[in-house]
């Protein structure tokens, strides 16, 4: 039960992205410097986040990546289903319904457990935004710094 | 970002022998058939059940498992910890402190991560198995006065 690693890494690349993106578009080599994760990777990620329309990109010797949107319009739903697909924790396909008796367990789990599960996080990362984890960011490392005067 | 077989099998045989005990033993091939779940496989998710101490077993010829406790006193976070560990969907939040990475402390990723868990966490800590098997029966109550419309 876990999120692949372009999920993990994309949603942290794109929070950078719309940390540091108030001044035009942000090059790919900075994102992968500060986040610590390969040029290479991080470019087969934006191309997926570019097709899904979530990043614009401008090629040249200023070109690099902006958000398509302003962050609060960004869901991290929207971020995780471009990465990972459709964000349900069993596969429907996976039923091995024709041959069983008795469906009726299976049935009864499926909306009382995983259909609850599902809709639980769905709801959930439809529910925040990437301003929202900038703001936490924010907030987090001014907690951080401001540690150090104390 | 799927539940494993284990999980979603496990839950399923569990279901299944809170609806056939009766407080009772119910013997591995009998779920196995109900379920069409191998018995191999039920012995391995039974063993990781039990370790948890959500089921108990006694060998022999009429030997099998049950519930451990009642049914309302089992949550399906206990069965899905038991079976698939803790409901993370990354690891970096139930790793040891000296596996961190060094951006741990202002990851907001991470503080997403950990509210995604304990949402799943509350959620699943307010489902038990006794309210599995009432629903079970409530459909089948349902399936059943189909026949008579």
């Amino acid at each position: 039960m876990k999120v692949s690693t372009k999920g993990r890494y994309g949603l942290r690349a794109l929070v950078d992205l719309a940390n540091h993106s108030s001044n035009g578009h942000v090059a790919l080599n900075s994102i992968a410097e500060r986040q610590n994760i390969s040029a290479n990777y991080l470019e087969q990620v934006f191309s997926t986040l570019r097709k899904a329309g979530l990043v614009k990109s401008v090629k040249g010797a200023q070109g690099g990546y902006s958000l398509a949107y302003t962050p609060s319009k960004i869901t991290i739903g929207m971020v995780l289903r471009a990465l990972e697909g459709t964000l349900s924790l069993v596969d429907d396909t996976e039923d091995k319904t024709n041959d069983l008796q008795d469906r009726s367990v299976q049935y009864c789990i499926k909306i009382n457990v995983w259909d609850k599960m599902t809709l639980n996080l769905n709801n959930l990362v439809d529910a925040i935004t990437l301003e929202d984890l900038v703001n936490d960011y924010k907030t987090m490392t001014g907690t951080l710094s401001s540690m150090y005067y104390i | 970002m799927k539940i494993s077989t284990k999980g979603r099998y496990g839950l399923e045989a569990l279901l299944d022998l809170a609806i056939h005990s009766q407080n009772d033993y119910i013997s591995i091939k009998s779920i196995s058939e109900r379920q069409s779940i191998s018995d191999n496989y039920l012995e391995q998710l039974f063993g990781a059940l039990k370790r948890s101490d959500i089921v108990e077993s006694i060998r022999g010829a009429q030997g099998g498992y049950r519930l451990s406790r009642d049914a309302g006193q089992i949550t399906v976070r206990q069965i899905l910890n038991a079976l698939e560990g803790p409901l993370a969907l990354v690891d970096c939040i139930i790793e040891d402190e000296s596996d961190r990475c060094d951006k741990f402390a202002c990851c907001v990723t991470r503080v997403l991560w950990q509210r995604l868990m304990e949402s799943l966490n509350s959620l699943t800590d307010g489902i038990t198995l006794a309210d599995l098997v009432s629903s079970h029966k409530r459909l089948n109550e349902a399936k059943a006065g189909e026949y008579y419309i």
